[in-house]
């Protein structure tokens, strides 16, 4: 079924939450931007929810905080305060930004280059040798999640904890439990991870290291000392940022290319294409498919007007793939792509704080995987199952030519 | 011979790093990731790779001033 469907153009209603739309979401993305640049959330006429598609729409939309608030408290991603920096709004929002930033910045991500490509070997080690692999539990899962507890200094041990409580806020019992079910959930684990942060700031607050969390200490936001409670809401962000999006940007980066020999051959003849590749898959996939904001000036778009306190979807899918933007390959995997423009990090003040952080794994990840499983394909007759919201996958079964366990690093 | 301005709005750049991944000798990064300009009038041999990054840009942060 064509995602397309889930437009109804007739009644500028839509709804991007469902499998079809995440499995293959650029028909419902064109449908969007050419019937209803503004559509509204199926079944929920009247409650002001609102979906925005096109490039400069998004775009200008992104730009305009003081329109498209992110203060977000009443998303319910069981959090007790809003998440810092990202529910936040300008101008304090500038003072947060002014601190993390660094610790997550170029100049301190390029050194931690040699330390990502040795977990990226070790995680492949693990099954090269096996000839087929479950890529998304075995390869996008595990990597970002042992990158990040290095960063912060975490044991390797607390792994599985951490990935049970963050999917049990992003999509308890898979993404498709109604709110009743869905809420308590959520705010179990909520409780759980900032309790688990509570502990860990104590013993850093004691025993200080170099890592990004004991740095926080002595952070000063304002003129002032970061409060325990700022620390905590930094660290849910990162929890369920960081480990995340990268998982299925890898997804969605590996599904494609098995399925895209010529694409995945020209990478593994020549890896310094894959920076542009990478920014390509970015684009194409949008693994983050949408982002909130709450209207808190009313404002009016194509026709509609859109009161405080409405909710908008800015569909960052569906502007990556705008002709108006992109031109005629807009809704191809371009190769060659000369200007990509992209938004999948958002834009604006509140632009993915991670992106440095993302660019480096995806990057080191794509050239180690090539390098030592140049050839590999989906396993036969297998159906991939994409997660609305954020493009993650179930399962991704695949088969190479086994290879011996050695690393080369 | 001709010249080439980068014009850099700060106040728009939100440190997508484009424009110092595409275009290296060209512009660099403050620690926020923020872009910054190396070479405000880059050399005939750095313009190709310096027009690809202003166009790049998503926040339309970077301008160039081209004169005969």
């Amino acid at each position: 079924m064509s995602s397309a469907l889930e437009v109804n153009v007739s009644t500028g209603e839509a709804n991007p939450y469902t499998p079809s739309v995440a499995a293959d979401p650029i028909p419902f993305y064109s449908a969007l931007r050419t019937h209803c640049p503004v559509a509204t959330m199926e079944g929920m006429q009247g409650a002001g929810v609102y979906i925005i598609s096109r490039y400069e729409d998004v775009r200008w939309a992104l730009k305009h905080p003081e329109i498209f608030s992110s203060d977000l408290v009443a998303v319910d991603i069981g959090q007790d305060r809003p998440l810092i920096p990202l529910q936040i709004d300008p101008p304090e929002h500038a003072k947060y930004r002014r601190v993390i930033d660094p610790t997550l910045g170029p100049h301190e991500m390029a050194p931690l280059e040699d330390e990502i490509r040795l977990r990226v070997n070790e995680v492949i080690d693990q099954f090269v040798a096996d000839g087929q692999v479950d890529a998304h539990a075995q390869f996008s899962v595990p990597l970002p999640g042992k990158v990040f507890l290095q960063m912060t200094g975490l044991p390797l041990d607390d792994l599985d904890l951490l990935l049970n409580w963050k999917d049990e806020i992003i999509r308890p019992g898979g993404g498709l439990l109604p709110p009743e079910e869905a809420t308590p959930r959520r705010r179990a684990a909520g409780a759980d991870l900032y309790g688990y942060f509570a502990d860990v700031l104590k013993d850093r607050a004691e025993n200080p290291g170099t890592d990004l969390l004991s740095r926080f200490f002595g952070t000063e936001v304002d003129g002032r000392e970061m409060s325990n409670d700022e620390m905590l809401d930094i660290c849910y962000l990162f929890i369920l940022g960081g480990l995340d999006t990268v998982t299925s940007t890898l997804d969605c980066s590996l599904a494609y290319l098995a399925q895209n020999p010529e694409y995945r051959a020209a990478l593994v003849q020549d890896p310094s294409r894959i920076p542009a590749a990478v920014e390509e898959l970015l684009r194409f996939h949008t693994p983050v498919m949408q982002i909130l904001r709450v209207i808190k000036e009313p404002t009016e778009l194509h026709g509609v007007k859109m009161n405080t306190g409405d909710t908008v979807l800015l569909m960052l899918g569906a502007a990556d793939t705008d002709p108006s933007e992109f031109g005629e390959t807009a809704e191809e995997y371009c190769i060659d792509r000369e200007v990509n423009r992209h938004l999948a990090f958002g834009g604006g003040p509140h632009r993915c704080l991670g992106s440095h952080l993302a660019r480096l794994e995806l990057r080191v990840a794509l050239e180690e995987w090539h390098r030592r499983i140049p050839d590999y394909r989906i396993t036969e007759g297998f159906e991939l199952a994409y997660s609305p919201g954020i493009r993650e996958v179930e399962k991704l079964p695949l088969e190479f030519m086994p290879l011996k366990l050695n690393s080369g690093v | 011979m001709s010249r080439m301005r980068i014009l850099l709005d700060l106040d728009a750049c939100t440190g997508h790093g484009r424009c110092y991944s595409l275009a290296p000798k060209v512009f660099g990064s403050d620690d926020l990731g923020h872009c910054e300009l190396l070479l405000a009038e880059p050399p005939e041999e750095l313009r190709e790779s310096a027009r690809r990054a202003v166009a790049t840009c998503p926040e339309g942060a970077l301008t160039i001033q081209e004169t005969a």
